[in-house]
């Protein structure tokens, strides 16, 4: 904490510079401390959950021998949530433009969208595009354009994927409309004062600084979505939880396979959550002192 | 950004008109020259229930396989029902593939042309004839109670009446308690009078409660014979409670919504299936995976109502 003054005199110490580094190293400690007591009891909770499973009657040998395949299942769970976080961000992106727009229609649309997507089961959901896309694709070959009604022929993963998407994009543009209306208002007047178009004003001051704010809970909606991506299997999409029940079932190992199953959600969300916090760390290097 | 703007106007009209002239052949106007043409018999089926359909101990793709990556191969399943369906789509000269939807979506019907055929144990009803055609059964389930093995109180299924039972959801076991069950050709004899029916996704989720213990969430599970005893097999605390409660006829099923005509594909299958009883391999099948021969009873069964 030295300044040099022009004049050439010797640098200025400043008188309370120790006192300073002193709180600073103390704060530093305090922390650690805290992070020691955190992780004890975390190894107590460890040690608990693995005390209840120890009285479990499973074979810990018929999971060590079957967790690759639980694995493979793991690929399926990561690709569908993945893409289908992807185009959700999209949906809710459009989503929330269009809710906080003056254009009537693009409100009424998102309105409704969200309305009836939110207020309806994923499962249902699913079943719906799964069974009905077709029957409109059929009315549509019907109609003699053949080629547009083979689009709505869905397979099981895509069908997956758009369900998904429809489902967190509604949710998601709950979430993004809060983050857009964070941004204090006096911003977009100072854009539009010098002279820049609606679009300009969203993508150069209020996305970014939003962005912030949003991904958290985009977070918390990838980590939501990646175990309610399990629904998926009643299509038959060999993902976690379809594998885990159907070994599950072939060798009576219900609680096994579970576990396994339970555990390799787990990591994936853990390996989520540590993703979001780089992010998060990242968004915020602009607002650190 | 308005050049962005145009560029994907373009693109998005382009493949507009690209898809609605995309001159499609004339496609095949029925199921059997569609399945022979693909080279693939698309089978529904649900590897949950042993022995009729189950994952292989050591699971491998058949080689050269005509599946698509989404469909499992015969090296990846096995099963009474798993070599049923391989032998029928033998006796077709084309390879069987097969993909798992839920249940729900199989007697729903609707199929979309995503699979051709069901071969999955499924009984032949009345309902079900609404939303799917039947081939000629290729055999019989016996329905049966289990009941906790430590108890004494029951002797017979109508000991059972008035209390909770576990039985899969939608299935004809359902049916059965709430005596709505018909099944053709059958005269059924409701013996368990207002029971409580608690309804579960499948059969081994409620058998997995029965063992629990008795009485603790079930008295008893109606499933199928077969599946109660593969449990017992597997060293399970259950027990059998008397005779079987009735016979089901379970035949291959195909969608009544087909946009192609499956009524060609209906009849050579039920053929083939005629065939497999004459010579005897449906009964092996049924020795070596349901150990009884429960197959002979399905031959005389006259299905041809149901194709129609």
């Amino acid at each position: 904490m030295t300044t040099e003054n022009f004049t050439g005199a010797p640098p200025l110490v400043d008188p309370h510079q120790s006192m300073g580094e002193g709180l600073v190293a103390l704060q530093k400690r305090n922390r650690f401390i805290q992070g020691i007591k955190v992780t004890a009891v975390w190894a107590g909770l460890i040690a608990l959950v693995t005390g209840g499973m120890l009285m479990l009657r499973i074979s810990p040998a018929y999971m060590l021998a079957h967790y690759n395949v639980i694995l493979q299942g793991a690929g399926t769970t990561l690709y569908v949530s993945l893409v289908s976080i992807a185009s959700a961000t999209m949906l809710a992106l459009l989503g929330s433009i269009s809710r906080l727009s003056s254009n009537p229609i693009a409100q009424g649309i998102a309105g409704f969208y969200v309305s009836l997507v939110r207020g309806t089961p994923l499962l249902i959901q699913i079943y719906l595009i799964y069974l009905g896309l077709p029957q409109i694709g059929e009315q549509i070959t019907q109609l003699g354009f053949p080629a547009i009604g083979k689009i709505f022929i869905l397979d099981a993963v895509p069908a997956g994927i758009l369900a998904l998407s429809l489902n967190y994009g509604a949710y998601m543009t709950e979430i993004f409309r809060a983050g857009l209306q964070s941004i204090g208002y006096g911003q977009r007047e100072a854009a539009i004062a010098l002279g820049m178009t609606p679009l300009q004003v969203m993508r150069r001051i209020i996305l970014p600084q939003a962005i912030r704010i949003i991904i958290p809970d985009v977070g918390n909606q990838f980590i939501a979505m990646q175990k309610d991506s399990a629904l998926v299997s009643v299509m038959g999409v060999w993902e976690i939880t379809y594998i885990a029940n159907r070994y599950a079932r072939r060798d009576s190992k219900y609680m096994e396979m579970f576990l396994v199953a339970a555990a390799a959600y787990w990591i994936l969300t853990i390996l989520s959550s540590w993703l979001q916090g780089w992010l998060e760390k990242r968004m915020a290097q602009a607002y650190e002192r | 950004m308005k050049k962005l703007y145009t560029i994907m106007a373009v693109i998005l009209a382009a493949a507009f008109i690209l898809s609605a002239c995309g001159g499609s052949p004339a496609p095949a106007k029925d199921l059997l020259s569609e399945v022979k043409a693909r080279g693939t018999l698309v089978i529904s089926t649900d590897p949950a229930y042993p022995p009729q359909s189950e994952l292989k101990a050591n699971p491998a793709r058949t080689p050269g396989t005509k599946c698509t990556s989404d469909q499992k191969t015969l090296g990846e399943l096995e099963g009474f029902d798993i070599d049923t369906a391989a032998a029928i789509a033998k006796g077709l000269g084309v390879e069987p593939c097969w993909v798992t939807p839920d249940w729900t979506l199989i007697t729903a019907g609707n199929w979309a042309g995503r699979w051709d055929i069901s071969v999955g144990s499924m009984t032949i009803t009345p309902e079900r004839a609404k939303a799917l055609y039947f081939g000629q059964p290729y055999y019989t389930t016996p329905a049966a109670a289990f009941v906790y093995k430590t108890n004494t109180t029951y002797k017979t299924p109508a000991d059972l009446s008035g209390k909770k039972i576990g039985v899969c959801g939608g299935c004809t076991y359902e049916s059965f308690l709430n005596g709505s069950l018909v099944v053709p050709g059958v005269t059924i004899n409701f013996t368990i009078k207002n029971a409580t029916a608690k309804t579960y996704d499948t059969d081994s989720t409620a058998l997995a409660d029965l063992e629990l213990g008795d009485g603790v969430r079930l008295d008893a599970v109606i499933t199928a014979q077969p599946t109660g005893q593969a449990e017992i097999n597997n060293g399970k605390p259950i027990k059998q409670l008397g005779d079987p409660l009735y016979i089901e006829y379970l035949g291959p099923a195909f969608d009544r919504n087909s946009m192609l005509d499956p009524h060609s594909l209906i009849a050579a299958v039920s053929q083939i299936i005629a065939g497999l009883h004459k010579d005897g391999t449906l009964s092996k099948l049924c020795m070596q995976w349901e150990g009884s021969d429960l197959a002979a009873a399905a031959a005389t069964f006259d299905a041809s109502q149901f194709g129609k």
